[in-house]
C-alpha cells in the first residue's frame, strides 16, 4: 500500500469541455460501423421493393432470380410468413386510442406504399443479389391510391386497411378552456392555414444490420446501427418466436441516426430470418435511395387564434391533420400526438384546443425523428405568435415576453397537461436580443429597406419535453447502469443508453469520474450490448444524459461508498473523515491512498481490513427522475416528462425578390437546458438540431410523383444545408436547473428543429413585409418565395 | 479480373478486381481499409473521400481499375509514427465531428487544402468543404477545426524554421 500526501487538484469534470472519448479511434479511421462488421462466410441481402403505391400482389415469380449466379435464397412474403409472425408495435396504437395494423418483414398479399418490401434476396455478394433482385418479377393488381392527408380523410377516399373504418389512425381532442368565448371576446382573431412539408432525417450513415444464427445452440447474434437495442431484442423475440435470452443485440457505432434507428423497421426481423433460413451470417446495409423513403413529419394545420389589445394571447385552437403514410412498426405514428400536446408551448394562453387526425395515406411511413412532434407545435405556435404581434402592431419580441409563463410560476401546468419544471423565457429572450443588438438591427432593417434590400428578423421560442416515459410502452423515463471497478482501478461504465454519435459516453464518462473520485482517463462507457450491459432502453427524447447520467452518478456513488470504507480503515481514521477525489482516498490530515491500492484490498483482504465489507467493487442502479406523473388528472391529462429544456431562436435572413433565394445572414439560439454536463456536446447537439431545421425551413422537401414513388432519392433532389449554406450559429447559454433531475440538468438534442425552422419562416415573412407577403408553408425554396411575393402583388 | 498496382498510404499494393469495381468498394473490401465510407453512391455526401495522387476524389466515383499506378491516402494513412496529424489534432479539439461517419472524407479534405493553400481564408475553407455533407454538427465546428490545424501548422513550420 502507498500512502502519499500530495494535494488533490479537486478538478471537476461535470461542466468541462471534455473531448469526445471516442476521437483517436474516429480520427484515424479505426471507428468500426456496421459495415465494417464481418463474419465468417457472410452473405449479403438485397430487398425487392414494391413498385407501386397500392396493389394486391397477384404472383411473385423468383425462377430466374433464384438461378442467377451466387444466389442462396429468394424469399416471399407468403413465405417469411410461415417464418416470422407480425412485428410489435414500438408504441402500439391500439393502446393508445388508436388503431391497429399489422406490420410484418416482407408483404403478404398487398402492398401499401411504393418501396414497400416484397421480397429478399440472398447471395454471395451484395452486386449477385442486387443482379438477382432485378430479375424478381411481381405482378400487381393495382388499386386506387392517395397520397395526400386531407384527401385520404374524404369519405370516398381509397381504404389502406380494409378492416378500418376510414384512414384515421388516431383522432384525439387537446387541452382546455373556452376557445370560443375567449375569441369572442378577443380584440384580434387571426385564423389561417400553414403547410409543413414531409422531410427526413438522413444521417449520413445509412441503417444496416448483420444477423447471425447458431444453428447448433439455437441463438441469434444481431449487429446493428440502431438505437434500442434491448427493445429490438424484445421485438425480435416477438416475430421470430423465439426466447429472449437466445438473442444477443449489438449496437455497432452509429453514424448518426436522429430517431431513424429506433427499431420497427421491416428490415430487423427479415435480417435475421433470412440468416436463419440460410444457416450463414446475413448482412444487410441500407441504400441511400432505401434511406430516403424514412419521413420524419408532415402536417396541415388549420388555426384561429385570439389576442386582446395589449398582446395576451386568451385562445388557440388548432386543428391539425398529420400524414404518416402508411402503418409501420415504428414510432412515427405518435409524434403528432406530441405536436398536438406541446401547444401552447411556453405562453400562458388559458384556453387552448387541439383537434388531430393522423391520417394514412400511400407513401412510406413516418419514423421516428428529432423533434418527435414537438417541433410542428412550434413552427405553427410560433407563426400564430408573429401573426398576433403583425395583426396588434406590435413588436413581436414584445408579444412574446406578454404571454411568457413569468419565471415565478413554475412549476406550471399547460392547458394540454404538461407540467413544465422550470426556466426563465424572458430572461432567454433578453440573452438573443442583446447577442443580435436587436434596436440598432431593426434600424439597420429599415435603412436597407429603403435602399431596395430585404433584410428580415425572425423570433421563435421552443419548448421542448425531455426524457419521456410513455406508460405501458418501452418509451421508459428511467434508465440502468453497472459502474464495475477491477482490482487494479481501472472502470468500465455498462449503461442501458446509448449514443447515436453525440457523445452522451463521454458525459457519462465525466459524472462517473466525478461521482467516484477517479480521472476520466480510468473509465471506459460500454453500450448498446445486452449480453453486457443491464436492460435499458436506448437512445431516445434527449433521455441518455438525464437517466443515463442519473443511473450513473448513483452506481458510481455505491462503489465510491465502499473505497471510502476501506480507504478509512487502511488510512486509520472513521470513514467520515476520508474524500475519495483523483484517485485517491484522502485523509483530514493529507495523508492519502491509491484508489487502486483500495480496490485490491477489497478484492484480497476480504477477511482482514474489508471484514463485514460485501466485497463487489460494483453497482447497478436505476434512475428515475421526478415531476412524471400517469395518473391521469380531472380532465384526462398525464405528465410523461420530467423536464422542459427551452430556447429563443433568432434568424436574420436577407431575401433577393428577384429569384427568391433566402441568404442567411445570422444565427442566434440562447438556450436553457439546466445544468450542463459538458458544454462543448450541448453545442454540438444544438448546432446540429438548428441546420437541421434550417434545412427543414429552406430546402429540405420529400417529394413524389403522381404513382406515390420518391422523386427525391438522393442528395442532389433532397437538398440539405451544406457549409457554404450556413452562417456561423451563435449560442447563449443559461441556466434554470431543473429541481427533478439528478443535477438539474433538462436534455439536449431534441431542442433546434422546430424552432429554427419559425424563426426563418418569421424572417422571411419579416424581410418581405413590404409586399404585405404571409408564409404559409415551408420549405421556403426560390420558387416558393417568388409565390408568395407574385402572390402579394396580385392581391 | 483486372489486376491493379495501387501505393496505399505508402504501401505498395496488388489487387484484383472487376473493372466495374468502384474505388470505394476496393478500398474497403480488397484493401480492408474500412475508415473510408459509403453514404450515397452518387458522388454528393463526400463520405468515401480519398486522396488519389494528391487530390481529393470521391472514391464512389472512380472505378478502382481507373486508379491503377496511383498513390492512394486514405483516413488510415492520415496520421504518423509521431501521433495525430495536426488536422486530426484539431478536429478532435474542436469538436470537428460528433458521429464521425462524414469525419474521414472531412478530414482528407481539409488535408488537401492545407496542402496546396496553408494559410486559407473562411471563404476558402467553406468552399473546399461544400461537397461533403455532415448532419450531426452543422460544420461551424468543422470549420474551426480547419482554421486551428492551419494555424497550429504554420506556428510549428515557423518553429522548425526558427530550428534550422
Amino acid at each position: 500500500m502507498t500512502v502519499t500526501t500530495s494535494g488533490a487538484s479537486g478538478a471537476r469534470a461535470i461542466g468541462s469541455r471534455v473531448r469526445k472519448a471516442d476521437g483517436p479511434a474516429l480520427l484515424t479511421g479505426r471507428g468500426r460501423f456496421l459495415d465494417d462488421h464481418t463474419l465468417p462466410g457472410t452473405r449479403h441481402a438485397v430487398v425487392v421493393r414494391s413498385e407501386v403505391a397500392h396493389a394486391r400482389i397477384v404472383d411473385i415469380d423468383v425462377r430466374a432470380a433464384a438461378a442467377s449466379p451466387g444466389v442462396v435464397l429468394v424469399l416471399t412474403g407468403a413465405q417469411a410468413a410461415a417464418h416470422a409472425g407480425p412485428i410489435p408495435h414500438f408504441i402500439d396504437p391500439a393502446a393508445r386510442g388508436g388503431r391497429y395494423a399489422e406490420a410484418r418483414c416482407l408483404a403478404v398479399g398487398k402492398v401499401v406504399h411504393a418501396g414497400q418490401p416484397v421480397a429478399a434476396v440472398v447471395a454471395d455478394t451484395r452486386r449477385a443479389a442486387e443482379a438477382a433482385a432485378a430479375l424478381v418479377r411481381v405482378e400487381y393488381e393495382r388499386l386506387p391510391h392517395v397520397l395526400d392527408a386531407d384527401e385520404s380523410l374524404e369519405p370516398d377516399a381509397p381504404r389502406l386497411y380494409e378492416e378500418w373504418p376510414d384512414n384515421v389512425i388516431l383522432h384525439n381532442h387537446y387541452g382546455t378552456g373556452d376557445v370560443d368565448a375567449a375569441l369572442a371576446e378577443a380584440d384580434l382573431v387571426v385564423s389561417d392555414t400553414i403547410r409543413i412539408a414531409r422531410t427526413t432525417t438522413a444521417p449520413i450513415e445509412p441503417r444496416g444490420y448483420l444477423a447471425s444464427w447458431d444453428d447448433l445452440d439455437g441463438t441469434l447474434t444481431v449487429y446493428g446501427s440502431l438505437q434500442n437495442p434491448h427493445q429490438l431484442r424484445w421485438m425480435l423475440a416477438r416475430s421470430l418466436g423465439l426466447d429472449e435470452t437466445a438473442i444477443r443485440v449489438v449496437t455497432a457505432r452509429v453514424g448518426g441516426s436522429f430517431g431513424l434507428k429506433m427499431q420497427g423497421h421491416p428490415e430487423e426481423t427479415l435480417v435475421c430470418l433470412l440468416s436463419k433460413l440460410t444457416g450463414a451470417p446475413v448482412k444487410w446495409i441500407e441504400d441511400r435511395r432505401e434511406c430516403f423513403m424514412a419521413g420524419a413529419r408532415e402536417q396541415v394545420h388549420r388555426f384561429t387564434i385570439g389576442a386582446m389589445r395589449d398582446g395576451r394571447i386568451v385562445a388557440v385552437r388548432d386543428r391539425i391533420v398529420a400524414d404518416l403514410g402508411a402503418v409501420s412498426a415504428q414510432a412515427g405514428w405518435a409524434m403528432p400526438n406530441m405536436s398536438a400536446t406541446t401547444l401552447a408551448s411556453g405562453y400562458t394562453v388559458p384556453n387552448v384546443q387541439a383537434e388531430l387526425h393522423v391520417v394514412v395515406t400511400n407513401k412510406p411511413p413516418l419514423n421516428a425523428a428529432r423533434g418527435f412532434g414537438k417541433d410542428s407545435a412550434h413552427f405553427v405556435m410560433e407563426r400564430m405568435v408573429d401573426l398576433v404581434a403583425r395583426g396588434l402592431g406590435v413588436d413581436p419580441a414584445e408579444v412574446r415576453r406578454r404571454n411568457f409563463i413569468p419565471p415565478d410560476r413554475f412549476p406550471y401546468r399547460t392547458a394540454t397537461g404538461l407540467n413544465i419544471d422550470s426556466g426563465d423565457y424572458p430572461g432567454l429572450l433578453d440573452k438573443a436580443l442583446r447577442a443580435l443588438d436587436y434596436d440598432a438591427l431593426r434600424a439597420r432593417q429599415a435603412e436597407l429597406r429603403a435602399a431596395g434590400r430585404y433584410l428580415g428578423i425572425g423570433l421563435a421560442f421552443e419548448l421542448t419535453p425531455e426524457s419521456a416515459d410513455g406508460p405501458g410502452s418501452f418509451v421508459s423515463g428511467f434508465d440502468v447502469t453497472t459502474v464495475r471497478m477491477t482490482m487494479t482501478g481501472g472502470v468500465t461504465v455498462y449503461t442501458g443508453v446509448t449514443t447515436p454519435g453525440g457523445g452522451n459516453d463521454t458525459g457519462i464518462a465525466q459524472i462517473v469520474s466525478d461521482e467516484l473520485g477517479v480521472p476520466l482517463s480510468w473509465i471506459t462507457v460500454v453500450q448498446g450490448d445486452t449480453e453486457r450491459c443491464p436492460s435499458g432502453f436506448g437512445n431516445f427524447s434527449g433521455r441518455s444524459m438525464v437517466v443515463g447520467g442519473g443511473s450513473a452518478a448513483l452506481a458510481a456513488r455505491d462503489v465510491r461508498a465502499k473505497l471510502a470504507t476501506v480507504g478509512a480503515r487502511l488510512l486509520g481514521v472513521p470513514v467520515n473523515e476520508v474524500e475519495v477525489t483523483d484517485g485517491q482516498v484522502r485523509a483530514g490530515d493529507g495523508r492519502a491512498v491509491p484508489v487502486p491500492d483500495v480496490a485490491a484490498a477489497v478484492m484480497t483482504r476480504a477477511f482482514a481490513v474489508a471484514d463485514d465489507v460485501e466485497p463487489v467493487l460494483e453497482s447497478t442502479r436505476a434512475y428515475k427522475p421526478g415531476n412524471i406523473d400517469h395518473v391521469p388528472d380531472e380532465r384526462g391529462r398525464i405528465q410523461p416528462y420530467p423536464t422542459y429544456s427551452n430556447c429563443l431562436h433568432a434568424a436574420v435572413v436577407e431575401v433577393d425578390p428577384e429569384t427568391g433565394v433566402t441568404k442567411l445572414v445570422d444565427f442566434v439560439m440562447a438556450h436553457d437546458c439546466g445544468t450542463i454536463i459538458n458544454p462543448a456536446l450541448v453545442e454540438g447537439q444544438a448546432r446540429g438540431a438548428i441546420v437541421m431545421g434550417l434545412g427543414a425551413a429552406l430546402s429540405e422537401r420529400l417529394t413524389y410523383d403522381a404513382d406515390g414513388r420518391l422523386t427525391s432519392d438522393r442528395f442532389k433532389t433532397y437538398l440539405m444545408p451544406r457549409a457554404g449554406d450556413l452562417p456561423e450559429i451563435r449560442l447563449e447559454h443559461q441556466v434554470t436547473p431543473s429541481p427533478f433531475t439528478m443535477y438539474g440538468n433538462k436534455g439536449a438534442g431534441e431542442a433546434g428543429v422546430g424552432g429554427a425552422q419559425a424563426a426563418v419562416a418569421n424572417a422571411v415573412e419579416d424581410a418581405l413585409a413590404p409586399f404585405g407577403v404571409t408564409v404559409r408553408e415551408v420549405p421556403l425554396s426560390p420558387p416558393a418565395v417568388l409565390a408568395l411575393i407574385d402572390e402579394a402583388r396580385t392581391r | 479480373m483486372n489486376r491493379i498496382r495501387l501505393t496505399v498510404n505508402g504501401r505498395e499494393r496488388e489487387i484484383e478486381v472487376e473493372a466495374c469495381k468502384l474505388l470505394v468498394h476496393a478500398v474497403r473490401e480488397d484493401l480492408g481499409l474500412t475508415g473510408t465510407h459509403v453514404g450515397c453512391l452518387t458522388g454528393d455526401c463526400g463520405a468515401c473521400t480519398v486522396l488519389v495522387d494528391g487530390a481529393s476524389v470521391k472514391s464512389c466515383s472512380v472505378l478502382a481499375v481507373q486508379a491503377d499506378g496511383a498513390e492512394i491516402t486514405t483516413i488510415e494513412g492520415v496520421a504518423g509514427d509521431d501521433g495525430l496529424h495536426p488536422v486530426q489534432q484539431a478536429f478532435w479539439d474542436e469538436f470537428g465531428f460528433q458521429c464521425g461517419y462524414c469525419l474521414p472524407g472531412m478530414l482528407l479534405t481539409a488535408r488537401e487544402l492545407l496542402d496546396r493553400t496553408p494559410d486559407p481564408g473562411d471563404d476558402a475553407i467553406v468552399q473546399a468543404i461544400n461537397g461533403n455533407l455532415c448532419r450531426c454538427t452543422g460544420y461551424g465546428s468543422i470549420v474551426r477545426a480547419i482554421r486551428c490545424a492551419a494555424t497550429r501548422m504554420a506556428a510549428s513550420g515557423e518553429r522548425a524554421e526558427e530550428a534550422s
